[in-house]
C-alpha cells in the first residue's frame, strides 16, 4: 500500500495523485527521491545565489585594501587635501617612507579628483533630471501610442551605446560645436556675481567639466527615463482624474500628484543615474581634457577619478617600487567609498520622502 | 455617526466670485443677499444631449433639468451609460479617445462647451466625487487645499482656515485635527472619502457630481455620507450615480432610471419608485432586471 493510494482512500484524489496511482512503484519512488532533492538542491543554489554577490563585492574591496595598503600609509590624509600625480624619477635611488619603498619625488593628491566627480555628476544630475522627467511624462501620459512606443525604444536603445563611441562623438563633433557656437556667448553674457561669475571666463576649445558633463547626462537620461516612465505608469488613474476633476492643469496634476506618488522611486532612479555617473571613465576620460586639477570655470578642463585611473594605468605600471600601482588602489578605494556613501544618501532622501507619497510602488 | 451628522449642522459657504459667475449684469448688492438671483431655476440643463464612443452609441438624446439646489439619483444597470453622462456633465470625457458629443449641456443656460470657455474654471464649479476615495499624496491640511491653491482662491494663512472649515463641513475635524500633516492614507476608507469631500467643497463648486460615492464604504460610513448630502443639498446642486436603489430613495429628490443608453423614466424619486409609469422602471425598481 502506497502512499498516494492511501491518500487517495481518504480524501477526494488530487490530479497528481490520481496520475501517480497508474505508474509503476520504481518510478514513483524515483519520482518521490527527484523530488525530495530538488527541495535541497533549490535550497542550496539559492543560498550561494544569496552569497555569491555579496562574497564578490567583499572580495573586491579586500584585494583592493590590501593593494592599496602600502599607499595608504605614506599618501596620509595630505592625500584628500591636494592635487598631484607624479611618479617620481625611475633613475634616483629608491626612497623609504614608513619602510615602504617608492620612487624619489613621488607625491600623490585626489583633491581635485574629489571635487572633479562630484562637479561633472551634479552637471550631468541637473541637465538629465529634467529632461528625464519630461521625457517620462511625455512618453507616459501625452504621446499616442504609436509614437510613445518607437521613442520609448529608442530611448532605451540608447541606453545601449558604448560610450567609447558617446566619448569620441563629445570630444570630435559634440565638444567644439558648443566651444565655437554656446560657450563663448554663455562667458560672454554671464554677470560677474558670485556662482555665476563661474561661468565666465575662457570658453576653452570644447575639452571640459561642461562638456563631459554633458555628454554624461546623455547617458543617463535613458537610465532615469526608463526607470520613471514605469513609475508613472504605476500611477492609478483615480488621483490624476481626481486633481483633473478638481480643475488642475495637466502640469499641476503632474506636479501635484503624479510625480509625488512616486517620489521615493524617482529618487531611487536619480541615484541609479547619479551612480552611473560617479563611475563613469571614458567618455569624462575623452572629454574632460584629463587634467588633475580642479575647473577654473565651468568650461575648463580637469578630471575624475574614473578618468584619473584609467589615464594613469599605463605610467603607474612603469613604476618599478608598485607604488604608484597602489596609489591607483587607494584612489579605487576611495571611489568606491564616494559611490557607497552617495548611495546611502539617496536611501536616506528616500525614507525621508516617501512618509507622504502613494500608498504602493512608492518602495523601488 | 448619522446623529452626529444632524446635529453638526454644516454651513456651506458660497462659492466664491459667486456674481462674477451669473450671466448678465447682476446687481452686486442684490446677489450678496440672494446669490442665486437672476440665475436659472435649474443649474444644469441637458438639450438632446448622445454620447458616442467611437461608433458605439452610450447614450441617445437626453433632456433634463436638474432643478438648483436638488439632489438627483441617477440609477440604472451597469452599462446604462449613467457614469459616461455623469463625467460628460465636467466634460471629464473630452480627453477619452473616440468620445463625441450631439446636443447640449448647459450650466447656469451657458453650453459648457462654448469655445473659448475657461475649462478649469468649469470643473471648479462642478465638483466631482469619485467610486473610490483618491487623495493625493500630501499631508491631509494639503489635500483639503489642493484646489484652493490650484485656483488662487486663497493663499498663506487663509488656507488654514479653508482647511479648518471644510473639514468641520464634513464632520472630519474633530478626528485629524491633532495630524494634519500626516498622511491621508493611514485613514479608513471612510475618512478618506470624506477628504476628498472636503477638498471637493474646498473649491465652492455649484453643482457636485458622486459617481457612487459610497460604494466602497461601509454601512455606517455610507449612512454618514447620505446624510451629509441631505444637508449639502439647499446650497448645491447634487447628482449621484448609484446602484443603491435604497440610497437613491433615502437621499434624491430626483430620480432618472437610465436603461441600454437611454433615459427611460424620470420624475419625483417617490412616484419613480411607488408609481413607475414604465415597465421597465419597475422591473428594475422591484429588483427583477438588473
Amino acid at each position: 500500500m502506497t502512499t498516494a493510494e492511501g491518500a487517495a482512500g481518504d480524501l477526494p484524489a488530487a490530479p497528481d495523485a490520481a496520475r501517480a496511482a497508474h505508474r509503476s512503484p520504481a518510478i514513483r519512488r524515483m519520482a518521490g527521491a527527484l523530488r525530495a532533492g530538488e527541495t535541497g538542491a533549490w535550497r542550496w543554489s539559492a543560498r550561494v545565489a544569496v552569497v555569491l554577490p555579496t562574497a564578490a563585492l567583499a572580495f573586491c574591496v579586500a584585494v583592493l585594501a590590501v593593494k592599496a595598503a602600502p599607499a595608504i600609509g605614506v599618501n596620509g590624509l595630505g592625500f584628500f587635501t591636494h592635487s598631484a600625480y607624479k611618479i617620481g624619477s625611475a633613475y634616483a635611488p629608491t626612497v623609504y617612507t614608513n619602510g615602504i619603498a617608492h620612487p624619489k619625488g613621488s607625491a600623490y593628491g585626489v583633491l581635485a579628483l574629489i571635487v572633479g566627480t562630484l562637479q561633472s555628476s551634479v552637471i550631468a544630475l541637473v541637465v538629465a533630471l529634467p529632461v528625464s522627467l519630461g521625457c517620462a511624462f511625455a512618453l507616459t501620459e501625452r504621446l499616442p501610442r504609436w509614437v510613445s512606443r518607437p521613442l520609448g525604444f529608442a530611448i532605451e536603445l540608447l541606453a545601449g551605446i558604448p560610450s567609447v563611441v558617446l566619448g569620441l562623438w563629445g570630444v570630435l563633433t559634440f565638444g567644439p560645436i558648443l566651444a565655437n557656437n554656446v560657450y563663448p556667448a554663455i562667458a560672454r553674457h554671464m554677470p560677474n556675481v558670485p556662482v555665476l561669475d563661474w561661468f565666465r571666463g575662457t570658453p576653452g576649445r570644447g575639452e571640459g567639466l561642461l562638456t563631459g558633463g554633458l555628454v554624461l547626462s546623455l547617458m543617463i537620461v535613458p537610465i532615469i527615463t526608463a526607470t520613471t516612465a514605469d513609475l508613472f505608469r504605476q500611477v492609478p488613474p483615480l488621483p490624476k482624474e481626481g486633481a483633473e476633476a478638481l480643475g488642475m492643469t495637466d502640469w499641476e496634476v503632474a506636479h501635484r500628484v503624479t510625480i509625488p506618488w512616486v517620489r521615493a522611486g524617482i529618487i531611487g532612479a536619480t541615484a541609479l543615474g547619479l551612480g552611473r555617473a560617479l563611475g563613469e571613465t571614458i567618455v569624462l576620460a575623452m572629454t574632460t581634457g584629463s587634467i588633475n586639477r580642479i575647473a577654473p570655470n565651468i568650461f575648463g578642463s580637469m578630471s575624475t577619478f574614473a578618468a584619473e585611473i584609467v589615464t594613469q594605468l599605463s605610467s603607474s605600471l612603469t613604476d618599478a617600487t608598485g607604488f604608484a600601482v597602489a596609489t591607483l588602489a587607494e584612489m579605487a578605494l576611495v571611489l568606491a567609498v564616494i559611490s557607497v556613501l552617495v548611495n546611502l544618501v539617496a536611501r536616506w532622501i528616500v525614507t525621508r520622502t516617501s512618509r507622504l507619497g502613494g500608498p504602493v510602488g512608492s518602495g523601488v | 455617526m448619522a446623529d452626529d451628522a444632524s446635529t453638526t449642522s454644516p454651513q456651506v459657504a458660497p462659492a466664491v466670485t459667486e456674481a462674477k459667475l451669473a450671466p448678465g449684469p447682476v446687481d452686486p448688492v442684490l446677489a450678496a443677499i440672494d446669490p442665486d438671483r437672476g440665475r436659472p431655476a435649474d443649474a444644469v440643463v441637458t438639450r438632446g444631449l448622445t454620447l458616442r464612443f467611437g461608433e458605439k452609441t452610450i447614450l441617445s438624446s437626453i433632456d433634463m433639468q436638474f432643478a438648483r439646489g436638488s439632489i438627483t439619483a441617477l440609477i440604472g444597470p451597469t452599462g446604462s451609460g449613467k457614469s459616461t453622462f455623469l463625467r460628460t456633465l465636467n466634460r471629464m470625457n473630452d480627453k477619452v479617445q473616440g468620445f463625441r458629443y450631439e446636443g447640449d449641456v448647459l450650466l447656469d443656460g451657458a453650453s459648457i462647451w462654448t469655445p473659448g470657455l475657461d475649462l478649469l474654471n468649469l470643473r471648479r464649479r462642478v465638483g466631482m466625487l469619485f467610486q473610490r476615495p483618491n487623495p493625493f499624496p500630501m499631508s491631509i491640511r494639503d489635500n483639503v487645499v489642493a484646489g484652493v491653491k490650484a485656483h488662487r482662491i486663497a493663499k498663506g494663512k487663509q488656507l488654514d482656515v479653508v482647511a479648518e472649515q471644510r473639514l468641520r463641513e464634513v464632520g472630519l475635524w474633530d478626528s485629524v485635527k491633532d495630524r494634519l500633516g500626516d498622511s491621508p492614507f493611514r485613514l479608513s476608507g471612510g475618512q478618506q472619502q470624506l477628504l476628498c469631500l472636503a477638498r471637493a467643497l474646498a473649491v465652492g463648486p455649484e453643482v457636485l457630481l458622486l459617481d457612487e460615492p459610497t460604494s466602497s464604504l461601509d454601512p455606517i460610513s455610507t449612512e454618514y455620507v447620505e446624510a451629509l448630502l441631505r444637508q449639502l443639498a439647499p446650497a448645491l446642486t447634487l447628482i449621484v450615480v448609484t446602484h443603491n436603489l435604497a440610497q437613491a430613495r433615502r437621499v434624491s429628490h430626483h430620480t432618472m432610471f437610465f436603461y441600454d443608453g437611454h433615459l427611460v423614466e424620470h420624475g419625483p424619486t417617490d412616484d419613480l419608485f411607488e408609481r413607475p409609469k414604465d415597465p421597465q422602471t419597475e422591473r428594475y425598481v422591484t429588483g427583477r432586471i438588473g
